[in-house]
């Protein structure tokens, strides 16, 4: 079978036009144009003549900014420092530690312009890091140090357990913390915000994308089963129940839903757990990266023959475990982007963000990280962005200071779209997690792809449209599991 | 439980407890020539884990000879530790006990630091294809570790046994004085009991380096569950690590497979406490005064 992302597309919308979901909601689903979505935006507020050491590639990172001014001298502000608190060892470092790169990438080419251009003066920025581990306390030991050594005003971070341990602290000293999961979002959390890695949303799409590419009720003569396995942490069980809650909405029989610790070394019985369901999609939710390598192996060693989803793929470190063959026949399906797809178009913000990558931490470069670019490697950076142009927009309200928290949330708040680096996105948030503390933004859906060895963009799929037309049926499952704000 | 699914699990059982064995094989037999705990045993296994991803996935060096290089590797740090730690410190089992647990920091910071944090390490997998049996499959590299298994204990029992060396290891487990007033040098029998160790730690981890995810952080994932297994076999005892071995594979995947791993977990250490006032020197253990 061909591999390639046109014929997916084309076949999903055969599979359509077999009566799984209507070809019309499928197409709404398919809202924004693939590439034209990761075009460059114009550069308006470019000067003429670029600082030294500031290249064509970071110029184009820069043009998120709605009002930089490369190029012309502002007086210069006191340095704003950020934080950056994940895990940068251990099992979910995965998760954290790339993370770093691209928020070095962002720090650094704002400096070269002199720093962040905010009402009327240039701030540089200075980024922080803690190793929390993924340990909640450590967590909270590392927000009191950035906060109380460092001032940071913004802490980039993974969020779950660590989300809810730095809260009250964070709350007081009014620092944003900026998770990857909108589950972290809470009225009682006002200065978390999430949403830039587009998770419950892509786990909820996980389910609408295996029923796309699976044969229907009808064909097979029974029910489609789905099982879900992830670790056993507080960002699996929020997610976890939104993703199941989506699966009912698209007629999944839950067959398997279970989480295993933390501390598994040994994926063999989980796996056999899982394929003791006769599942047709096995979702290995939000696990974390390592895991889903080791539970790929065993998946691939024990012989599942369905269709497998997930957060998060990385495919060069599974591939040294299974077959690619083996990979494309369970069409595997993540939301975690490579910012080189093709899909994104030649001259694109994510094509020039990955060669400053390449040139900084590629092979052979000055930071050579020993492995190429993946999904956190930008992911952590989408928050990032926002934040510096919200405190833009903020700071043409009150010239010559930097703007608070709220005055910058309430700013992006305001804006009916601004740039991330998966498309145009806007706060939301309220109606599933209380607050509209959420980043909701175009979902860009991935395929691994055999001729490629590596996963591809096969949609770019508008959220709000889907999600109101299940949000019943979602509803009710995350609420049967306790996993709703409200309940939380 | 369809019989497709016990027998599987029973597949997964039984490499699961070769791999218990393998790990904690070294750590017992340190314990009773030593009688002091090595903390930093798993991460030895950890060294030899590393050592094979760096000759065999970065050198290009043939997986077994990697696996050779972890086993000279193993048998080198457990030397080491001999000489730096127990030796200084002979019968002072609370100063032993904390220095290995630094060790086991010092090691880890310095695999970190050498290799990176973060991301596991890639090691491709030599054998990638399943090894069917009765309809279960399991990963060939999951079963080369029952023989290997087979082979090491079975050597280490025999060596013990049959041989003047092993002999004479086994009197300094019993007696120290009494051995040393046979004219057998203490110092020569320690420092070639933490060899072997070692040389198991790392010859296991060399093996099961493409098992399990290498990160400076497999050492103490590991040392808890080779802790339980010595425990539960019995200090000291080669066959009741065996023993527990068993007991510990057999608990953890059966009880994984059919409710959770989080469960599984609280139900071996419930073994272990349910056992350790009925039999406080374990299963195979020898009661000392």
């Amino acid at each position: 079978m061909k591999h390639d992302p046109q014929d997916k597309l084309d076949r999903l919308h055969k599979q359509s036009m077999k009566g799984q979901i209507g070809r019309r909601d499928f197409l709404k689903f398919l809202g924004i144009a693939g590439p034209a979505s990761g075009l460059a935006l114009a550069l308006p507020s470019v000067a003429a003549s670029a600082p030294a050491g500031l290249s064509e590639d970071e110029m184009v990172i820069l043009s998120h900014l709605p009002d930089q001014q490369i190029g012309k001298k502002y007086p210069k502000g006191e340095t704003i420092n950020v934080g950056f608190l994940c895990a940068l060892s251990g099992p979910d470092a995965g998760w954290g530690l790339p993370g770093l790169t691209g928020n070095n990438i962002w720090v650094d080419a704002v400096n070269k312009t002199g720093g962040l251009l905010v009402g009327g003066k240039r701030y540089p920025l200075k980024l922080h890091a803690f190793d929390d581990e993924a340990n909640a306390a450590k967590a909270l030991q590392g927000a009191r140090q950035l906060v109380l050594e460092h001032d940071v005003k913004f802490i980039s971070a993974i969020g779950g357990d660590a989300a809810n341990s730095t809260a009250p602290f964070l709350t007081k000293h009014k620092v944003i913390y900026a998770s990857l999961v909108p589950t972290d979002c809470h009225p009682d959390k006002p200065y978390v915000v999430a949403g830039g890695d587009i998770t419950p949303q892509c786990n909820m799409f996980n389910a609408l994308m295996a029923k796309m590419v699976l044969p229907s009720e009808k064909e097979l003569g029974r029910p489609l089963k789905y099982a879900l396995t992830t670790q056993d942490d507080i960002m699996s069980r929020q997610v976890g129940a939104w993703e199941i809650g989506a699966a009912i909405a698209m007629g999944f029989d839950i067959v398997y839903e279970e989480f295993f610790s933390v501390e598994t070394t040994d994926f063999a019985p989980v796996v056999s757990a899982l394929m003791a369901t006769n599942p047709d999609v096995i979702s290995l939710c939000e696990a974390w990266p390592e895991y889903q390598t080791m539970m790929w192996e065993q998946l691939f060693l024990q012989g599942y023959k369905g269709v497998v989803v997930q957060n998060y793929a990385d495919w060069e470190t599974n591939l040294t475990k299974i077959p690619a063959k083996y990979a494309a026949a369970r069409q595997a399906i993540d939301s975690f982007p490579l910012m080189d797809d093709p899909w994104w178009g030649e001259t694109s913000w994510q094509k020039s963000f990955t060669d400053v990558w390449n040139q900084r931490y590629g092979p052979g470069a000055p930071e050579d990280v020993k492995r190429r670019m993946t999904g956190i490697d930008w992911d952590h950076m989408i928050w990032l962005i926002p934040w510096s142009i919200g405190a833009q927009v903020a700071g043409k309200d009150a010239p010559g200071k930097w703007p608070s928290n709220d005055a910058i949330l309430a700013a992006l708040r305001k804006l009916p779209s601004f740039p991330t680096i998966l498309g145009p996105g806007h706060m939301s948030g309220k109606e599933m997690f209380g607050i509209d503390n959420m980043i909701e933004e175009p979902v860009p859906m991935c395929m691994f792809n055999l001729e490629a060895k590596d996963k591809r963009i096969i949609a770019h799929l508008n959220f709000e449209p889907w999600y109101a037309s299940i949000k019943n049926v979602v509803l009710k499952a995350v609420k049967k599991r306790g996993q709703y704000w409200t309940q939380r | 439980m369809t019989s497709q699914l016990l027998i599987q699990t029973i597949a997964n059982a039984v490499a699961a407890s070769s791999m218990y064995a393998l790990i904690a094989v070294g750590l017992t037999l340190a314990f009773g020539v030593m009688q002091m705990a090595n903390l930093a045993h798993a991460h030895v296994f950890m060294i030899g884990a590393y050592t094979v991803y760096a000759l065999y996935a970065l050198g290009g060096w043939p997986f077994w000879g990697a696996v050779a290089a972890a086993l000279v590797v193993g048998a080198i740090v457990g030397l080491a530790i001999e000489r730096t730690i127990f030796r200084p410190l002979r019968g002072d089992v609370v100063a032993g006990f904390i220095a290995t647990a630094g060790l086991m920091f010092v090691i880890e910071v310095f695999c970190g630091e050498v290799w990176g944090w973060g991301h596991m390490r890639t090691i491709p997998s030599p054998y990638m294809r399943p090894f069917k049996i009765m309809g279960a499959s399991v990963a060939f590299q999951r079963v080369l570790v029952i023989p290997f298994a087979v082979v090491c204990i079975g050597g280490l029992m025999i060596f013990m046994r049959r041989f003047r060396l092993g002999r004479a290891l086994r009197a300094v487990a019993q007696d120290p004085e009494t051995a040393s007033l046979q004219g057998i040098n203490i110092n020569m029998m320690t420092a070639l009991a933490l060899a072997i160790a070692g040389a198991l730690a790392g010859i296991a981890g060399g093996l099961m380096s493409t098992i399990y995810a290498v990160t400076p952080a497999l050492g103490g994932h590991l040392i808890l569950p080779a802790l339980i297994v010595v425990i539960v076999g019995g200090m000291g005892s080669v066959g009741g690590v065996v023993l527990a071995s068993i007991i510990m594979g057999f608990v953890m995947t059966f009880v994984t497979t059919l409710v959770d791993g989080v469960t599984a977990l609280m139900v071996s250490v419930a073994v272990m406490a349910l056992l350790l006032p009925i039999r406080p020197q374990g299963l195979l253990g020898r009661v000392t005064n």
